[in-house]
């Protein structure tokens, strides 16, 4: 069982927060004689990294917006898209009544992430940033969202839940 | 019956193969006008299948070409929402597209193979569950995409809409005045399926 990643988006299709548990990358090739080339080639290669990170938030959240109003239109107004699986993912959804959605994508393997989702919202998020005196009542760009005790505690609740066994 | 079986046999290996270059032979020795396989629920595939429970539900079946257009389309009990034909369209457009794109979001690591490992390739969408129903996606290797709609408590609903596969080889694609890519109008493939998967 493991996690890829987990995803915030506001009410206004804003991707608030990214967190991914990145597999350990490849080993770096040997250092070139050429050092001005090697950094421009890592900047570029830092930088389209970056815009796929951002690509994949914006092509993750157009899915999920379409099988929402999809599982909306076949299912009746009260129905909830929980979560889908290809052979590869899955990702879990969970929205709050403020139209704050929760996204994780894990293994296949890994059951309902349902309730967890909701604890991270009910726990971490509403306890350490909505309650946070520094942060704003909205999030653009994600600020105020990405503060120390709410990452820490995201990282120690994903820990625990996917320990090894 | 041994006879029909063994016909039948031989129908569900041909059926996997119909997207290859042999269904010229097809013709020959496989009868769709035949009495043998009229009634699906006698045949030796369907036996896998209790009659006997209740929340077994299957609402719908819609099948999509690998354009994205709708080709198929059929209620077998109630539960989903009322939908006009246009839609359906609509939705079978967009379920193409999330499908595609699924495919691309994939975050899973590429694990290390040995060279000449060919990767199989990456699914999308397989399955989808929702408070109401879940939606079981099977994609052919010639890119037909099966969407059924169950009940949540639905069992091996991949079983399922894989026999809805093997029932559409052997009426529509078997059928010689079938277009490819156009809506199915078949009606020996409507009696199959509802044969298949409509509960008295």
């Amino acid at each position: 069982m493991s996690v890829y990643a987990f995803f915030i988006f506001d009410r206004h299709t804003e991707c608030i927060y990214t967190k991914r548990w990145a597999p350990v990358p490849p080993p770096q090739q040997p250092p070139t004689t050429n050092g001005y080339a090697r950094g421009a080639t890592d900047a570029s290669i830092l930088a389209r990294k970056a815009l796929k990170a951002e690509d994949d938030a914006k092509l993750i959240f157009g899915t999920v917006f379409s099988l929402r109003r999809m599982v909306r239109q076949l299912g009746g107004e009260d129905d909830q898209f929980l979560s889908y699986r290809t052979a590869e993912y899955k990702l879990h959804y969970f929205e709050t009544p403020t139209q704050l959605k929760f996204l994780m994508l894990t293994d296949t393997r890994v059951g309902n992430m349902r309730t967890a989702l909701h604890q991270i919202w009910a726990t971490l998020y509403v306890e350490y940033v909505v309650k946070s005196p520094l942060s704003p009542a909205e999030h653009p760009k994600g600020v105020g969202v990405a503060n120390e005790l709410f990452d820490g505690g995201l990282e120690s609740f994903i820990a625990s839940l996917f320990a090894p066994q | 019956m041994s006879g029909a079986g063994g016909n039948a046999t031989q129908q569900l290996r041909l059926a996997r193969h119909h997207h290859r270059n042999q269904r010229q032979s097809h013709y020959s020795h496989t009868s769709f006008t035949s009495t043998d396989n009229q009634n699906v629920r006698c045949s030796p595939f369907a036996t896998y299948l209790p009659t006997n429970t209740p929340n077994r539900v299957v609402f719908a079946l819609l099948i999509i070409n690998k354009a994205g257009g709708l080709v198929y389309n059929r209620t077998f009990a109630p539960g989903l929402q009322k939908l006009d034909g246009n839609d359906y369209l609509i939705l079978a457009g967009t379920f193409h597209g999330i499908h595609a794109i699924s495919r691309q979001i994939n975050p899973a690591p590429a694990a290390q193979h040995l060279p000449g490992y060919r990767r199989p390739p990456t699914t999308g969408l397989e399955s989808l569950e929702s408070s109401h129903f879940r939606l079981t996606c099977f994609q052919t290797p010639t890119g037909v995409k099966f969407l059924l709609f169950t009940s949540p408590e639905q069992p091996n609903t991949e079983v399922v809409v894989r026999r809805c596969y093997e029932i559409y080889g052997d009426y529509v694609m078997k059928n010689p005045f079938y277009s490819m890519e156009m809506p199915i109008r078949v009606e020996k493939f409507d009696r199959a399926l509802g044969g298949y998967l409509v509960r008295p």
